[in-house]
């Protein structure tokens, strides 16, 4: 089977895109490599304060004729950016592929979700209908407007170039307001693309803004004085030391989604035939570098031949998984995104040894490449044995296509484990129980829970959850949520005498 | 070779309709008495295509199982895109009615592997199996026929 074509050819000059115009950065270049072979795709600028300022001044002075816009006008500009978006699905997502690794069906699954997102804001008319009663008193109506609240940033990580942008940005612009996304610098390729189509669908100058860079763009949003709010999803260390107290500071609202150390609880009367795929998705799909990525199992019970058989299924399968380049179909898992991750993610295997893990599939050394490339950044699956939760591998998060494996002998017990971990972004169960599973989400405390499901992402008409170190803030992005966030409760209440 | 990734069983089942389809334009070539037929049928491998390429476009997601859906040994189910040389019309029907066969099962064992992780993909597959279907019982009658 052949290798698809790359749609990226020589090296690509990523611009900031500014109240409608491409234009340059007085900043510093920095190069984005695909991790697949080391080769320099793009050259990226690291966006100075003035240049963070003149979007930030764009989408100002676009702010009042675009609130003024009716919504089912503004809806037609999301729905022509679905169209453009839709039109463009494979280039999209090879974009994805090139400049983050992934696999080519991880991409047209990550370009799938973005769209939906646009999908659902295309709805606005309707989601930002406010209510009202009528004769609170004698004569006197009140009523609630969801009013649009002027300039927001969204500040994307590397792992979901072009989903998670999306998560955010349709429903603001739906609502009213006007955006100025920061990419991560090391990914900025798709939502240049984006804002390539976002241009072509009509929005006015100013309302959707893209511009590139690093910690000068990030400390300026989170300081600027005209930026209402700030959706950021990135590591825990930043979501809760940097964007959630700087955002407090200045009066912002804010969404922060950080980091995760999610568990998959194996019941012995789980389907091992469908629950093997789906941890394989869960753990090593996009090589493992995603906030819902399974980290540990936990393995319910003391059935010893249980154990045993599904420690082989699940080693058997990850030693096949075909590693290489995204682009070949027939890969199962891409590089990580960089060699700094990759050295990080090995740092986390060592110190699982020695905290008295035993690896029983060493992605270090035990895997090969298919085609020609260097091994740079990519690893294989690792599977380690005996974890135990209070080991770092499982307390902190390794973004890696790592597995480790706990025993324990009740649910109880495995619940126990989910709550005592920092993080509570996403843990599921697999079991053929009904009554083992409404437990199981009965009782844990995590912001997205799973029952017979790997990878628990909600779909873009339910928001984003996640608890405790995986989220700070309130309301969380997509669907309604999003488009609370979004706009202020304007309560109005009327007497005519 | 095996198959794993949904994207790789996509494209499979591309290059399975364009093979067949040009079995059917040389069959027409050929034998000019079942030439509308024949025609008719790899006009409408083209629509196969697009319907299981709307189904994965549509459904794919990076939350299911996409890279780890499938186990399709693709020698079982590839053939010839001609009908062998020098072949009578009985033995060509013959051999579109095996090339049928195989495409069915190819069909049929996809949507079972994907049944659990792909949605509307497993029911296209389906759909294409059951038309497969109806073309072999096609040139069965008109093997009779002969």
């Amino acid at each position: 089977m052949a290798i698809l074509e790359e749609p990226i050819k020589g090296i690509v000059e990523v611009k900031n895109y500014i109240d409608g115009e491409w234009v340059g950065s007085k900043g510093e270049i920095q190069d984005v490599v695909n991790p697949v072979n080391g080769k320099v795709i793009a050259k990226v600028p690291i966006s100075t304060k003035e240049e963070i300022d003149a979007a930030v001044e764009a989408g100002k002075a676009a702010f009042p004729d675009w609130r003024r816009t009716p919504p089912a006008a503004r809806a037609r500009c999301l729905f022509r950016l679905k169209e453009l978006l839709e039109a463009n699905f494979e280039e999209l997502s090879r974009v994805q592929t090139q400049e983050h690794g992934k696999t080519i069906d991880e991409s047209r699954g990550e370009t799938r979700r973005g769209i939906e997102n646009v999908e659902v804001a295309c709805g606005i008319p309707t989601l930002m209908q406010g209510y009202n009663s009528e004769d609170i008193a004698s004569g006197i109506d009140e009523y609630l407007i969801p009013t649009p609240l002027g300039v927001f940033g969204i500040i994307g990580p590397f792992n979901f170039p072009f989903m998670i942008p999306l998560w955010s940005a349709p429903y603001a612009v739906a609502a009213g307001n006007c955006i100025v996304i920061k990419p991560s610098s090391e990914v900025p390729l798709s939502q240049m693309k984006i804002a390539e189509l976002v241009d072509e669908a009509g929005f006015p100058p100013g309302v959707w803004n893209v511009v590139n860079g690093g910690r000068t763009v990030v400390n300026r949003m989170l300081d600027h004085p005209d930026i209402e709010g700030i959706t950021f999803v990135g590591s825990t260390p930043t979501a809760k030391n940097v964007i959630y107290p700087r955002c407090g500071a200045t009066g912002k609202r804010v969404i922060a989604q950080g980091g995760a150390s999610n568990f998959m609880v194996i019941m012995p009367d789980c389907s091992m035939r469908a629950t093997i795929p789906a941890l394989m998705t869960s753990f090593f799909g996009n090589a493992g570098q995603r906030c819902l990525a399974g980290q540990n199992v936990i393995v319910v019970g003391d059935d010893d031949h249980f154990y045993k058989e599904f420690v082989k299924g699940v080693v058997d399968t990850a030693r096949k998984i075909i590693i290489g380049n995204g682009l070949d179909e027939e890969v199962q898992m891409g590089p990580v995104r960089d060699a700094e991750k990759k050295k990080k993610i090995l740092s986390y295997i060592s110190s699982g040894i020695k905290e008295g893990a035993k690896i029983i599939l060493d992605g270090r050394s035990d895997f090969r490449i298919k085609g020609d490339y260097p091994d740079t950044c990519f690893l294989g699956a690792t599977i380690m044995e005996y974890v135990r939760p209070e080991m770092k591998i499982v307390t902190e998060e390794i973004f890696g296509p790592t597995m480790g494996i706990i025993r324990v002998k009740t649910l109880d017990e495995a619940i126990k484990t989910c709550d005592d971990n920092p993080f509570h972004n996403a843990d599921a169960i697999f079991t053929s129980s009904g009554r083992t599973a409404r437990e199981f989400k009965y009782r844990v405390k995590s912001g997205n829970v799973g029952i017979n499901i790997g990878i628990v992402a909600p779909m873009a008409f339910f928001p984003f959850s996640g608890m405790r170190d995986s989220f700070f803030g309130i309301l969380h992005t997509q669907g309604k949520e999003a488009i609370r966030f979004f706009t202020e409760s304007k309560v109005v209440i009327e007497r005519w005498p | 070779m095996q198959l794993n990734t949904s994207a790789s069983v996509i494209s499979f089942s591309k290059q399975l309709e364009a093979d067949s389809a040009a079995f059917y334009q040389k069959m027409a070539e050929k034998y000019p008495k079942g030439a509308e037929l024949f025609l008719a049928f790899s006009r409408e491998n083209s629509k196969y295509t697009v319907m299981i390429q709307r189904a994965y476009y549509g459904v794919i997601t990076d939350a299911i199982e996409g890279c780890f859906a499938f186990s399709v040994e693709t020698d079982k189910y590839t053939f010839e895109r001609e009908p062998a040389k020098g072949l009578g019309y009985t033995d060509a029907l013959n051999q579109a009615i095996d090339m049928e066969q195989k495409l069915v099962s190819f069909y049929t064992d996809a949507a079972e592997q994907s049944e659990a992780f792909m949605a509307d993909v497993p029911r296209t597959f389906l759909i294409v199996a059951r038309k497969r279907k109806d073309r072999k019982d096609k040139l069965g009658t008109l093997l009779k026929e002969t």
